[in-house]
């Protein structure tokens, strides 16, 4: 195990550099982002079909990360279930179109209104506890939504919902890949400001000292149990928005998207990019999208990838278990 | 009327009686202590003050007003701040972040004021930063600012946990055995900052402490605590030639 932890860090050296370079640098940092930037906006131009539908994957993740980062990594809160906060964004959406003939934009706020109410239910009693309880509860929710899903009249059943309508933007009806690629773009954009918005702020500042240490928190005058219903209550919102959006860029939504294979790869996309660390939980998220995609056509190695891509994951966990991003060092 | 009065304080864990029938008070700008030997139930005290554990009987008046049944976040927010026995800073956030939470109970905004940056969020952000650094600067440490609290030496950190009390401008100051750990040159310091706590800044403060030295040189009125329940209280000096208070220290002459 030391060798191979030996070998890593020498060969990891130059990166470490880089982000020395990096960090030090705020400049360079904002022209870095920049450039990332520019490129998201300018690559379906030069990309095909294929990768931007992979990219599309990438940002799809990202939001749901970036949502639940808020919930995990600020507060320091365990969600086992969160596939299901994008569960019920998506049937709200789904139900609002078809059943109810509402719009796509119309049917946003309905989402959020329900994420909140979802959260608060589920919050309210479980969040007095030591946060252990939260898991376990969101872990049952989560099968709760998934199989009520399934069995109801209004969600479909087992086949979910189908030819779901697609919103116009501006009298252009949202359609092609393009498109949605740009969609998720700026809302991917728009989470990173949030999130950041959060991060530095009373605010924020209160939900991290709630994960470093609750009692602590409760001695400054932290209403800790308040504070986690907040942000549970924000990451069930960015859950739901990212939802909707789904619901309609997929057109047809099914029970088999929302299970644990979700939330357990969302809440791993976030601890392998290092909890709270926005640019990490990024990596994470893409990481997740675009590794599966990297070994599909390799014969045998193909098949196998989920094998690698575990193994990968605890070499990772092992050598990094602060996450992938680099620890904020002395300012 | 004094600042704090515990009345007949009773604590009972299934059985086992930490504190019986403890009744004391503590003045305004007075500086007071309570001791006794390890496991005489000063933690159990403090903990039933700063509402961590909840007293089986007896009442806690703040300012008049009972303190029984709420929780730390709202006795806090009365103007209460305690620190603790074994330091608990918020380890991975940096020193500044960590002094900024004793601004938290005297200040307001919330999730929209993060997400709009209005003027009145931006002014109370400096504020809280300013009286951060101010205190940071007060305790000495203001240069380990950006330091990652868990990097800090032991002393430093005991200074990080200061400054956040001391941010939240308290009326009554309580410390947990804030000499543990200390050597002998860092209590005399400590003994004079105490003092400056009152001076500076008009509190009150209250500590436990099993240092005798510590709390003789720096109180004006002693409890001392054995079994639970109180067995002597007064100045420094009445309270040194008690012979119930050399009993419980040193143990009888059999």
């Amino acid at each position: 195990m030391g060798f191979i932890k030996q070998t890593c860090h020498t060969a990891l050296k130059p990166v470490r550099q880089a982000y020395g370079l990096l960090s030090e640098n705020k400049r360079v940092q904002y022209i870095v982002c920049a450039a990332l930037f520019a490129a998201m906006v300018a690559g379906p131009l030069f990309l095909g079909r294929y990768v931007i539908g992979v990219m599309w994957d990438a940002m799809f993740y990202m939001l749901l990360a970036l949502g639940l980062n808020i919930i995990v990594g600020y507060c320091g809160l365990c969600d086992l279930g969160y596939a299901a906060k994008f569960a019920i964004g998506a049937y709200t959406t789904g139900i609002c179109i078809q059943t109810f003939g509402l719009s796509f934009w119309l049917s946003l706020p309905v989402s959020v209104v329900m994420a909140i109410i979802t959260a608060v239910l589920i919050g309210a009693p479980t969040l007095k506890l030591r946060s252990d309880y939260l898991a376990i509860v969101t872990l049952g929710f989560a099968e709760i939504v998934r199989i009520t899903a399934r069995n109801l009249e209004i969600t479909g059943k087992a086949t979910g919902l189908h030819s779901i309508e697609r919103p116009s933007l501006f009298g252009l009806q949202l359609t092609k890949t393009e498109h949605w690629y740009y969609v998720f773009l700026v809302l991917v954009v728009a989470f990173i400001f949030i999130s950041y918005r959060i991060r530095n702020s009373r605010f924020g500042r209160a939900l991290a000292y709630i994960r470093e240490d609750e009692d602590a928190a409760q001695a400054m005058g932290v209403n800790t149990t308040r504070y986690k219903l907040y942000a549970y209550m924000i990451g069930a919102v960015l859950g739901g928005i990212t939802g909707s959006f789904y619901a309609v860029r997929m057109a047809s939504i099914s029970p088999t998207t929302f299970d644990f294979n979700q939330s357990a790869n969302i809440l791993l996309a976030v601890i392998l990019g290092g909890m709270g660390k926005i640019p990490g939980v990024l990596a994470g998220a893409a990481f997740f999208a675009i590794f599966p995609e990297l070994f599909r056509d390799i014969p045998v190695v193909g098949d196998m990838r989920m094998l690698f891509f575990g193994l990968l994951l605890v070499v990772v966990m092992i050598l990094r278990p602060q996450g992938l991003w680099p620890e904020r060092k002395k300012r | 009327m004094p600042l704090m009065q515990i009345q007949n304080l009773t604590m009972r864990f299934s059985g086992i009686t930490a504190i019986e029938d403890l009744s004391f008070h503590i003045e305004e700008s007075s500086i007071t202590s309570l001791i006794g030997p390890n496991g005489a139930g000063k933690t159990s005290a403090f903990n039933c003050m700063t509402g961590f554990y909840r007293a089986t009987s007896g009442d806690i008046l703040f300012e008049g007003e009972s303190l029984l049944g709420l929780k730390p976040y709202r006795i806090t927010q009365k103007g209460i701040i305690r620190t603790f026995q074994n330091v608990r800073l918020f380890k991975n956030m940096t020193v500044l972040e960590n002094v900024m939470s004793g601004a938290h109970s005297i200040s307001r905004q919330s999730v929209f004021g993060a997400l709009l940056r209005h003027p009145a969020e931006r002014r109370e952000e400096r504020e809280i930063r300013e009286a951060a650094e101010y205190y940071l600067g007060y305790v000495g440490i203001l240069d380990k600012q950006n330091e990652v609290a868990k990097n800090l030496s032991y002393g430093d950190q005991r200074r990080t946990e200061w400054a956040r009390a001391l941010a939240a401008k308290p009326k009554l100051l309580l410390l947990d055995e804030p000499a543990a750990g200390l050597n002998r040159e860092e209590k005399d310091r400590l003994v004079a900052l105490i003092r400056r706590f009152r001076t500076d800044f008009g509190m009150t403060v209250f500590l436990i402490e099993h240092d005798m030295d510590l709390v003789m040189k720096v109180s004006e009125q002693v409890i001392v605590i054995n079994f639970g329940t109180k067995i002597a209280e007064g100045t420094p000096f009445e309270v040194q030639s008690d012979p119930r208070v050399i009993e419980a220290y040193l143990g009888t002459d059999e």
